[in-house]
């Protein structure tokens, strides 16, 4: 057991620096991601034809298709397109598309789920429709949709692993290159398991905590 | 049509993780769930811990510590076992998850008026709450199931000899073209459509059955 | 046109031949209605009536198949397409009050009747939340200002949903069951805020479940059935001496209990 503290600590610089390039990778994405979403959630039911069919054709494929192909479209097939962009780019588009995608149909939830009675009462005050979207639907929509999103965040950030098959230097791929260099497979891999799960459990517990304390509210 | 083929040969493997992952997830769960409600606090700790730690690390960490950490002795997993036993058991935290909430959705009114009417509780697990919570539960496990075999393409990254891993294949050899990728992303999306339909169809039949 | 007789008090609302259908099923028979300034009038009738459907057409959250409706001068006819200024014109001289009050769970009380007066009429917050405030007083609810809604108990969101209706200065204020989801110990304070408006001289219309309002409050009473109205006139008249058998169960069904 001692072994497996000491090199621990002997990984943890390497693997540390790999975490930080893991969350930035989520950040990136939600930060590129969530408005697109927000414009999806609207988009696919919209009247406008050309504006409905991108957005069904980006909300089913970035759905449908295994965030390990969006990398991989992204990385390797890019590039026979004539665009070539470095790893960590092209993760983050990939990563982009499944977060907007995804927060697009988690948001449309939301607004579906605002109580079709408050809609009315706006209306019966005489509030115009664009006044009962921003200051009645909008606003609790995306209270609604908050913790799912949370929720969506956290397995985001899990799916950056995936990164490591194009070749970003996040924690994964820090963890395989120390396992095959020091063939402390099980060790390595332990390690960064749990830098992973240090992250993501606190953060599912916020999201639970959150949902719990404003289904209260609401 | 060439290209689609070299990426079809993959198809039984896919189908064969997904359906294993699930059979092993969808038993495993059971005594997660019992666990998670247990009155017994060591219990419920233990599984509760379980259950977090399963989900709070990501699949491709499993399959790598199951397919390269272990291999102590003659222990040694096949990339297909590792990666079976590794969806395997992140879909059992998933899956405990959705029948604890499938189980907090049949009312408390259902175990009073069983226990009023005398029935026994192998009776009212069987023939009450089961019922109402598998049909709670539906939804929620076919998104996983849909889920999980998008899932099962993190198997390629062991060398499992699945979609992705034949469409990189395919790619390699063909010298690299970004069709294949979206054909590989068609294909998943087609899988998953009657997987959906199905689902709504269970939903729908359930709904008239099991009215609440 | 024709000429007007004088009256002195001219209709604050009028329904005529109004009519709608849900597919196969018909919820409103050609009503004809006419609400005087100042006047209190009771809607009362078995469930499925269409009492509440009527009182919505009135501010168009359904839209009737045909009729025409004018409130406090603003015309709409059936059918024809509505500009969404008349339409909030419509919705301004009309308040409403739900059965389920629908007040804005996200936003503080205060927020809750101010908002609707900055956007509908424009006002400054400042002056918005004067007006608020006021009510809001008038209602003993000036403690309340600053929780959110979920903090109050069913009375005084409905009497919070009163004020934030009344903020518009509407001609006619339309109550939709308004205490049908309360507690009776709880409803009689809403009834007490109704009996006070209708004291002011607030035209209303309210359908209700509750007789001794309609009997004791009301100027008018209107029975509904089936989508039509059968009856109406002097609640105390009526309630005695009611003309149509169909009255005669509903009331010895509502009255014998």
């Amino acid at each position: 057991m001692n072994t497996f503290f000491e090199d621990f600590a002997t990984f943890a610089p390497a693997l540390v620096g790999g975490l930080r390039i893991s969350l930035l990778l989520t950040g990136a994405s939600l930060l590129f991601g969530l408005p697109i979403g927000l414009i999806f959630a609207f988009g696919v039911t919209a009247k406008n034809k050309i504006l409905r069919f991108v957005s069904v054709f980006f909300v089913e494929v970035g759905r449908g298709a295994p965030a390990l192909v969006l990398l991989q479209l992204m990385y390797y097939g890019l590039p026979n397109a004539n665009i070539t962009l470095s790893s960590l780019a092209s993760a983050c588009l990939a990563l982009t598309w499944t977060t907007a995608a995804y927060s697009g149909e988690l948001i449309r939830g939301g607004l579906q789920a605002v109580p079709e009675g408050e809609i009315e009462g706006s209306e019966a005050l005489g509030m115009s429709r664009a006044d009962t979207m921003r200051f009645v639907i909008i606003p609790q929509g995306m209270r609604i949709a908050l913790p799912s999103l949370m929720g969506f965040a956290v397995l985001l950030f899990q799916t950056t692993s995936l990164a490591y098959s194009v070749a970003v230097p996040e924690l994964m791929s820090q963890a395989y290159s120390t396992g095959s260099s020091t063939f402390k497979y099980l060790t390595v891999f332990i390690a960064a398991g749990l830098l992973y799960a240090a992250i993501s459990i606190p953060a599912t517990w916020l999201s639970v905590w959150l949902e719990k304390s404003m289904s209260k509210h609401l | 049509m060439d290209m689609l083929l070299a990426i079809l040969i993959g198809l039984p493997m896919t189908i064969l993780v997904t359906v294993l992952a699930l059979l092993i997830g969808s038993v495993l769960a059971l005594p997660l769930v019992a666990g998670l409600r247990s009155h017994n606090r060591f219990v419920w700790l233990l599984c509760r811990g379980l259950v977090d730690l399963l989900r709070g690390i990501p699949p491709v960490v499993w399959l790598f510590i199951l397919y390269y950490g272990i291999s102590v002795g003659v222990i040694r997993l096949t990339s297909l076992q590792a990666g079976v036993l590794g969806l395997g058991l992140v879909a059992a935290a998933y899956l405990a998850e959705i029948y604890r909430g499938a189980l907090t959705a049949v009312h408390a009114g259902q175990w009073e008026a069983s226990s009023a009417l005398g029935l026994d509780r192998a009776t009212i697990w069987a023939r009450i709450i089961a019922p109402q919570a598998w049909r709670a539960a539906i939804p929620a496990y076919t998104t996983f199931a849909i889920g999980l075999l998008k899932d099962s393409s993190i198997a390629s990254t062991i060398g499992v000899a699945e979609i992705v891993f034949m469409s990189n294949h395919y790619a390699r050899q063909s010298g690299g073209s970004i069709t294949v990728y979206f054909v590989a992303a068609a294909v998943y999306i087609v899988l998953s459509v009657p997987l959906g339909m199905l689902s709504r169809k269970i939903d729908i039949r359930m709904r008239k059955t099991v009215t609440r | 046109m024709t000429l007007q007789p004088v009256t002195v008090t001219k209709p604050v609302v009028e329904v005529r031949h109004l009519a709608k259908a849900y597919s196969d099923t018909v919820v409103l028979r050609d009503v004809c209605l006419s609400i005087p300034a100042g006047t209190v009038t009771a809607m009362i009738g078995p469930s499925g009536a269409g009492k509440s459907t009527l009182l919505r057409c009135l501010n168009l959250l359904e839209q009737p198949d045909s009729g025409e409706i004018v409130i406090d001068g603003h015309r709409l006819t059936a059918g024809e397409r509505v500009n969404p200024k008349d339409l909030a014109a419509l919705r301004r001289s009309a308040g409403m009050v739900f059965q389920h009050f629908n007040l804005f769970p996200h936003l503080t009380v205060l927020r809750n009747v101010s908002l609707p007066q900055e956007r509908v009429l424009k006002k400054s917050r400042a002056e918005a939340n004067a007006k608020s405030m006021e009510l809001l007083t008038r209602m003993g609810l000036a403690d309340k200002a600053d929780q959110y809604p979920s903090r109050c108990s069913g009375g005084q969101q409905q009497r919070i949903a009163i004020a934030r209706a009344l903020a518009l200065d509407p001609r006619v204020m339309l109550f939709d069951e308004p205490t049908s989801s309360l507690d009776p110990e709880v409803g009689v304070e809403v009834l007490e805020v109704m009996k006070e408006l209708a004291a002011e001289g607030m035209t209303m219309i309210v359908v209700t479940h509750e007789m001794a309002f309609a009997a004791n409050v009301a100027d008018e009473l209107v029975v509904m059935a089936d989508g039509g109205i059968i009856e109406s006139g002097p609640p105390r008249q009526i309630l005695q001496d009611p003309q149509h058998e169909r009255t005669r169960r509903f009331l010895r069904a509502v009255l014998d209990r």
